[in-house]
């Protein structure tokens, strides 16, 4: 996507290293934040949180566009629906075992419940980090008057194929 | 005067959650720059916060992880509420950015009094 | 209960920067001093005993709300101001000060900041949630226990709000996020 705005970004030496030093440990800090909270302050909104600021803290430093090349969008919407899935899945496994909706005691084994916590955080912490990081990408790539005034004159532009809202936007 | 110098010393958190709460109407109100009334709806979000976990805290209580041994703890439940309120809070802060990307494509300008007036010419 | 200085130190720093964000005119100092709140509220999370609320405030407030408004205004405009401070408006000042005088006539009501009898502290929820989540999920951290079982419905409607927030920014700037 070439937008006629220029991008911000300016490259910088300081903050390039920096970041490339610091960024795999925030990385590991955000899995243990979402892993460990059951025990410790955490969990997955928390974990998602710091796993969504990393992903903006790379753009920063290297600017938008090679970032959103290298994280692959796929992977972004993915985590989402995933981080769903997860949700519901565990809730509507529990009332197939006969239990109410996420009631964890019924899934067999010892420390189930515990476990069944333990995804739903991860769930949770794949949602958030792919909300931020989508809705970051989406307010970066900004809007764009002629495409949306091609979609209104009632042809599908090409590089959007398969747009989802363009039904709303009619004639 | 001995009132209020007794309500600051025992309520404090209190009265900064009705000055946040006052700052952020006003950014709401006063700020011709749509920027700027997102981040005042912020202030005035984040003083509800302050005023959930105060009421959350007791003195000499322990973080809400159980131990042994600890036998006071701060009430878990305004933690809950809030920590979700805060992920919800930055995705609608979000909607709202993108709407005002959106009304500067359409009307070039983020100035409250030139759109109304763009919007009267209309 | 005083405060203790640090927390009157933190309140300070929070108060200071909110109202730097409200005078500021220029909308990036007003973006900066709201990052320096953050980090000020994050801290007094920490001292509140909320050490789950202060991580997420450090890591959204202070990062992910600053990069996100940074960014709005690099996609839009900043009017360049010869002036620091924000043209007064009397009028809404007039109608936050009665808000301000409204709200805080019900302060001495409240109870004591850290009082042991304070409603919520010593309601009965709080104390069920206290005992008995080690026990019904095996989890030490109560307000992770709360938020994925007992309130795990509500838990599950917060995560859709977070998903609907993506799919209304799709919605608004009309673009898919596409590999």
């Amino acid at each position: 996507m070439s937008d006629a705005r220029r991008s911000p970004y300016v490259e910088s030496t300081i903050i390039m290293t920096t970041v490339r030093v610091i960024a795999p440990f925030v990385m590991t800090y955000g899995l243990f934040v979402m892993f460990h909270g059951a025990k410790s302050p955490g969990g997955g909104f928390q974990g998602g949180a710091i796993v969504g600021a990393l992903v903006l803290m790379l753009a920063f430093a290297f600017g938008a566009d090679p970032t959103r090349e290298w994280v692959n969008q796929r992977v972004v919407v993915g985590l989402l629906v995933v981080g769903v899935a997860t949700f519901v899945g565990i809730g509507l496994a529990t009332m197939a075992l006969r239990g109410s909706f996420l009631e964890y005691a019924v899934i067999a084994g010892a420390k189930s419940s515990k476990y069944a916590i333990e995804l739903i955080e991860l769930g949770i912490g794949a949602i958030v980090s792919g909300v931020i990081t989508s809705l970051f990408f989406l307010i970066d790539a900004g809007f764009d008057v002629e495409a949306d005034a091609a979609d209104a004159g009632g042809e599908t532009p090409e590089e959007t194929p398969g747009e989802p809202s363009s039904g709303e936007v009619g004639s | 005067m001995t009132a209020v110098v007794d309500l600051l010393l025992t309520r404090y958190n209190y009265v900064a959650v009705v000055l946040l709460l006052g700052i952020g109407v006003y950014m709401i109100g006063a700020s011709e720059n749509l920027v700027k009334k997102v981040i005042g709806m912020n202030v005035f979000q984040t003083g509800i916060f302050l005023f959930f976990m105060t009421s959350a805290f007791v003195t000499g209580g322990h973080v809400p992880i159980i131990k042994e041994g600890v036998e006071r703890y701060v009430s878990p439940l305004p933690h809950v509420l809030i920590l979700t309120a805060i992920v919800v809070g930055v995705s609608l802060t979000a909607v709202a950015l993108a709407l005002i990307v959106r009304i500067y494509a359409e009307y070039g300008t983020l100035q409250e009094d030139v759109l109304r007036e763009i919007q009267t010419d209309e | 209960m005083a405060p203790t200085p640090v927390e009157a130190g933190l309140l300070v720093v929070i108060l200071g920067s909110a109202l730097a964000t409200a005078v500021l005119r220029d909308v990036l100092g007003s973006i900066i001093a709201f990052s320096a709140y953050s980090l000020g509220v994050a801290m007094l999370w920490v001292v509140l005993r909320a050490p789950d609320v202060g991580l997420t405030e450090a890591a959204v407030g202070a990062g992910v709300m600053t990069i996100l408004l940074l960014l709005t205004i690099a996609k839009t405009v900043r009017p360049s101001e010869d002036r620091v401070l924000a043209s007064f408006d009397p009028k809404t000042l007039v109608l936050v000060a009665a808000f301000v005088l409204a709200l805080g006539a019900t302060v001495p009501a409240l109870p004591a900041v850290g009082s042991p009898d304070a409603p919520v502290v010593s309601s009965e929820v709080s104390q069920y949630y206290l005992d008995h989540a080690y026990k019904d999920t095996g989890v030490e951290n109560v307000v992770t226990a709360v938020l994925a079982a007992y309130r795990g419905f509500d838990t599950l409607g917060e995560a859709v709000v977070v998903f609907t927030a993506g799919v209304a920014v799709v919605a608004v700037l009309k673009r898919e996020v596409t590999a």
